[in-house]
């Protein structure tokens, strides 16, 4: 489980977290929803050790973050976290030379699933299978935690699609996945859980079938009431 | 396989009435493999945990069937189907009679509509 | 430690490119330079020779044998070891910030390696160093070649022949590159050494404080530098003249930068693991 605890984060005198606590569960997919602010990529950036907070705590199944942690722990940030002058077989030898957990035998799964070509130069590439390129990197890790920052945004739809196939094949497994979205709409279905996230503060965090079940409310609904107050 | 989801319903639940629906019509025929819990997540782009809750709510209901470790399939107990067929034709008629006693209209009046419009559905294959 | 081998030799081969192209600039320019001085020593004393009616030992006499120091001096020399010198100082900055700054975050892959972040400090600070003797090695080679083209050109008459020893010690700017000696050696890349691992100090500064990290970094170099400089500086501002024998400046000087050096990896170590940012 990765729990996030009463997590506090400033740069100079601008608040960016406040009081931010929530857990993430193996086996889940828990959605990260902000309309506005930074706070999202932040709360990422902390539990990965990518960047300090002011007060607080993460924890990953009860450790804090070490560099053992990058074993059973991976962020796919938003943009590709490999070099441009790289081919893609480059990107996969670097990870493999760096990573016991990489499984190459799910790298070329996947890249056959997102119909790619290793020979590939990555800068040669479009936006929609950059992005592939990079989810590709962190799900080829056998780890028990997959974090997303965006992985819906500023692609094709095509690409979206084979994005959103990947959530409910074996390729995510019994793994918790935390993902940040602004936008809700083409995984409202796919997420178990729910944390609402504005200008910092954590709003609320539910379970999305239990919301449906129990209150007959869509996670639009929720976040209509949540974010209107 | 399709199924128009509903944003405000659990999706378990829609999901146990899409096979409801499938086995009352003969769609799934007894004793069919159904597909396997990712698979129908995978189909119905739906999360993986919802799939497997219906799954084991219908194991419950007695809907499907699961020995060890191969695929479930719907359940040879012509009992339970022909239950399910009329909870659904219940619940259905329900709604119907529901929505026609608002409207305040006799019974007489409405048989033959009811008639017309079942076989005009029919003819056009929507049923 | 097999990390840190894998590590640094990526790091190298991002470099290559770049680095091949500044050698061959500093290849080109210099060849150039010393054929283009050569010929002109030639041509003037083919002239004067030839056409102008005097004897060689007369020319000898007025302008005096050619030697690699008449190319030395030049632009087409000077020049190109400016701009490897200006190259390798900018990649000491460009080395970390082309990280966070490139279209590619490559900083997220770097500082999520299941290895010691020190290792990313330790690959950087070495490909530096190791660029630097590179290019120092070049240049020697590249004396050795311009001896030769010398005496390809020159006639034997004409010209005196300097050994790379003669060359480094009789160019004072070339033997803080070619030292000549273990301590000077020591001496020149120590504080070499000392400088980067400073400098990647407040760069690390400036990557987990930002504006405030600026100012911290830039403290940190300017104090650094007093440091470094401490031993010179007081001894003749105190006394007015030199009061350590130079074997006792270069304990003094030696201790210093391990000094220094330590406390920038401390520093370092403790920003990369708990302060910086992506």
């Amino acid at each position: 489980m990765i729990e996030v605890k009463d997590i506090t984060k400033s740069f100079g005198r601008k608040k960016v977290l406040t009081g931010v606590s929530f857990t993430a569960s193996k086996g889940e997919i828990t959605c990260l929803i902000g309309v506005n602010g930074v706070g999202k990529t932040t709360v990422l950036n902390a539990i990965m050790g990518l960047t300090s907070t002011n007060s607080g705590e993460i924890l990953i199944d009860g450790k804090k973050i070490n560099k053992e942690s990058y074993e059973k722990i991976t962020f796919i940030p938003d943009t590709i976290t490999m070099l441009p002058t790289m081919r893609i077989h480059d990107a996969f030898e670097f990870m493999n030379d760096f990573y016991q957990s990489w499984n190459e035998e799910r790298a070329k799964e996947l890249l056959t699933f997102f119909r790619l070509q290793g020979h590939e130069r990555i800068s040669d590439l479009s936006k929609g299978n950059k992005a592939k390129v990079n989810l590709l990197l962190g799900l080829a890790l056998d780890v028990d935690y997959v974090l997303m920052d965006e992985p819906f945004s500023g692609i094709d739809i095509f690409s979206r699609e084979q994005i959103a196939d990947v959530f409910t094949s074996h390729l995510i497994e019994d793994r918790g996945v935390i993902i940040t979205t602004h936008e809700i709409k083409d995984i409202e279905h796919l997420i178990d859980k729910v944390v609402l996230l504005d200008n910092g503060i954590i709003l609320k965090e539910f379970n999305a079938e239990q919301v449906r079940e129990e209150q007959g409310k869509s996670i639009i609904d929720v976040m209509r009431e949540v974010f209107r107050t | 396989m399709r199924l128009k989801l509903d944003s405000r319903a659990p999706v378990y639940v829609q999901v146990i009435r899409y096979f409801k629906e499938q086995i009352a019509s003969g769609a799934l025929e007894k004793g069919k493999e159904i597909p396997s819990r990712r698979e129908l997540a995978n189909t119905l782009k739906i999360n993986p945990n919802t799939v497997q809750r219906a799954y084991k709510e219908m194991e419950e209901l007695g809907l499907i069937n699961t020995e060890g470790n191969l695929p479930s399939k719907v359940t040879k107990d012509d009992v339970i189907i022909r239950q399910v067929r009329e909870g659904l034709l219940t619940e259905a008629i329900d709604t119907f009679v529901t929505s026609v006693q608002a409207l305040q209209i006799p019974l007489e009046e409405v048989i033959p509509l009811l008639k017309e419009s079942y076989e005009k559905e029919r003819e056009s294959g929507g049923i | 430690m097999k990390n840190f081998f894998k590590l640094l030799n990526f790091e190298i081969n991002r470099f290559m490119k770049l680095y091949v192209v500044l050698l061959v600039t500093v290849f080109v320019l210099q060849i150039i330079g010393t054929i283009i001085a050569a010929k002109g020593y030639m041509r003037m004393a083919n002239n004067a020779v030839l056409q102008g009616g005097m004897s060689q030992l007369e020319f000898i006499e007025t302008y005096e044998k050619f030697s690699i120091s008449n190319a030395l001096y030049s632009v087409w020399f000077l020049g190109p070891i400016a701009i490897g010198v200006t190259a390798l100082l900018f990649y000491v900055f460009f080395i970390w910030y082309r990280d966070w700054f490139a279209k590619n975050t490559f900083i997220y892959r770097l500082l999520m390696l299941p290895t010691t972040r020190m290792n990313i400090f330790f690959t950087k600070a070495t490909t530096i160093m190791l660029t630097v003797l590179g290019l120092v090695a070049f240049q020697i080679v590249l004396l050795v070649l311009h001896n030769n083209i010398i005496k390809w050109i020159v006639p034997k008459v004409y010209r005196i022949d300097l050994s790379i020893i003669e060359i480094a010690n009789a160019f004072e700017y070339l033997s803080i590159i070619i030292p000549n000696g273990f301590a000077e050696f020591v001496i020149a890349y120590g504080l070499g050494f000392s400088f980067v691992v400073v400098i990647f100090t407040a760069i690390l500064m400036e990557r987990s404080f930002k504006l405030k990290g600026i100012i911290l970094g830039l403290a940190y170099i300017s104090a650094s530098c007093l440091l470094f400089l401490s031993p010179y500086s007081i001894q003749y501002l105190i006394t007015g003249k030199a009061y350590l024998y130079p074997e006792e400046l270069f304990i003094v000087q030696i201790g210093i930068w391990i000094i220094s050096v330590t406390v920038s990896l401390i520093v370092s170590r403790y920003l990369l693991k708990n302060k910086v940012t992506v």
